[in-house]
């Protein structure tokens, strides 16, 4: 397996602490991971860790997309491991280089192309407006869509979408 | 107490109203003011924050920048988004290099974030004002077993949330108690509902939320409170996919903290659209009387 120094460094900098280093193996994240649970660890936040620590980058993102994604975002690695690492941190990072690659799941540039286009992940709907109002609920304040599409191509996020 | 900005979120605001109708009663009750401002998404710590970081620090910086123009605090009423505001805030507020890099882009839409204001979940609020919501309580609740769960992004991390013990929660069952019900300990409160795996991976989060059910029901539990609109969808929305799933019937009403406490002081069903929740609540009406 092949260390890539560069992707090794862009993890160690996700802390400035460089907690990550402090990995013993532990095995706690994947003890307390919901996810681990129910997919006998087909899902596995330790070893991301590990293979992210070592820099295993063909490792992390030529298994199947469920080594990553597989993750729920409860939090729960991060209350329980003995190190103080944030692994949610990492897998964030992660998670972004997939999507960059444009190995995501579909759900994330669904809701990535719903928001760039009507700041919202839920967008307004006229049914649920006349509900608002039945229930005496005031009318949503509408965001300003363009500022917002502005400031994502600003930062050239939109190259990241699909299906345009 | 000073009025906050009412940061509903898109899923509460666009697709499940009903939420917020009693949210706003129950502050209506306690005194606790809000305004609307035109907000985005927060956006979606769970989605968003993983497909690109720095935009997620943006577009939360500009939420946080609109209270701030206004000197005022958020109010949320959604894990989700007091996740993503807390988050976003705290970064920003530790690292000024992002700070100053996110910054550079909200300059040129005529915005600029500086750390100036809090966020609170909703549920964090009430917890302080238990008194209040025992004095306003007129229907007592007593004998109605209710199961909690906070969720996950409730109090966790806890490092950046700052609310409730990250593995021992206790915030929601101090308001379940003091409306007057009975908190059932079903021994998963802290295990996550599963929601967001479903979005790629609806097995594995149905199997989690079966888990849940499983000791909610074991436990005898008339009913669960939730504090979070994706927590909600998750358990209303799914329980009855997941009794045929594993042809074993789920039917626990699921209610929102806001609904158990209007429901205590009185406010009829009628008026916060109970009706358009999909377990049934009518079991629970009937239970209280
Ligand atoms: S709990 Fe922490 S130290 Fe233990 S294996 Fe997981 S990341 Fe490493
Ligand atoms: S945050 Fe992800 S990796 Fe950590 S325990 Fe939860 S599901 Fe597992
Ligand atoms: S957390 Fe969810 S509901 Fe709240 S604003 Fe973000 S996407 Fe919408
Ligand atoms: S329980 Fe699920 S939906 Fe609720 S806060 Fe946790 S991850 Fe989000």
């Amino acid at each position: 397996m092949a260390t890539d120094f560069e992707f090794r460094k862009q993890v160690l900098d996700m802390h400035m602490s460089g907690v990550i280093k402090y990995c013993y193996q532990c095995n706690r994240c994947t003890d307390n991971c919901p996810v681990a649970e129910v997919t006998d660890n087909a899902y596995n936040p330790r070893q991301n860790i590990l293979n992210a620590l070592l820099g295993f980058k063909d490792a992390i993102f030529s298994a199947e997309k469920i080594a990553i994604w597989g993750c729920t975002v409860c939090d729960t690695c991060d209350e329980v491991c003995p190190q103080s690492i944030e692994l949610t941190e990492i897998f964030k990072l992660l998670k972004n280089h997939s999507v960059a690659n444009g190995d995501a799941p579909d759900f994330y540039y669904l809701q990535a192309k719903t928001i760039f286009e009507n700041a919202k992940a839920v967008p307004s709907q006229p049914a649920i407006e006349r509900r608002r109002e039945q229930l005496g609920l005031p009318t949503v304040a509408a965001p300003d869509i363009n500022e917002l599409t502005t400031l994502l191509k600003n930062m050239g996020i939109d190259k990241k979408l699909k299906g345009e | 107490m000073a009025e906050f900005k009412m940061f509903e979120g898109c899923m509460i605001g666009n697709r499940i109203p009903f939420i917020e109708a009693s949210c706003r009663k129950v502050f209506d009750k306690l005194g606790i003011a809000t305004s609307q401002a035109p907000f985005s998404c927060c956006p979606d710590p769970t989605g968003f924050a993983n497909f690109d970081n720095d935009g997620w620090l943006a577009i939360g910086a500009r939420n946080l920048a609109l209270a701030e123009s206004e000197g005022k605090d958020i109010i949320s009423l959604c894990n989700g988004c007091s996740n993503t505001l807390k988050l976003v805030n705290h970064t920003l507020k530790h690292d000024n290099l992002k700070k100053d890099k996110i910054n550079k882009e909200l300059s040129k839409i005529g915005k600029e974030y500086k750390g100036t204001i809090d966020v609170k979940h909703f549920v964090s609020v009430l917890k302080d004002e238990l008194e209040k919501i025992k004095s306003y309580t007129v229907k007592p609740l007593s004998g109605l077993k209710v199961a909690c769960h906070p969720g996950c992004h409730y109090m966790r991390p806890s490092e950046v949330m700052e609310t409730d013990d990250p593995m021992h929660p206790i915030d929601l069952k101090e308001i379940v108690a003091a409306c007057g019900a009975t908190v059932v300990d079903y021994g998963e409160e802290t295990l996550c509902c599963g929601s967001s795996v479903s979005n790629a991976y609806e097995d594995h989060g149905m199997a989690i939320l079966k888990k849940k059910m499983d000791a909610m029901k074991k436990a005898g539990a008339d009913c669960l409170v939730v504090n979070c609109p994706a927590c909600f969808q998750q358990f209303d929305g799914k329980q009855r996919d997941l009794s045929k799933k594993f042809e074993e019937e789920f039917k626990i009403p699921i209610l929102y903290i806001s609904e158990l406490i209007a429901l205590g002081m009185g406010i009829p069903a009628d008026e916060l659209g109970t009706k358009f929740h999909r377990t049934r609540v009518s079991d629970i009406l009937e239970k209280i009387g």
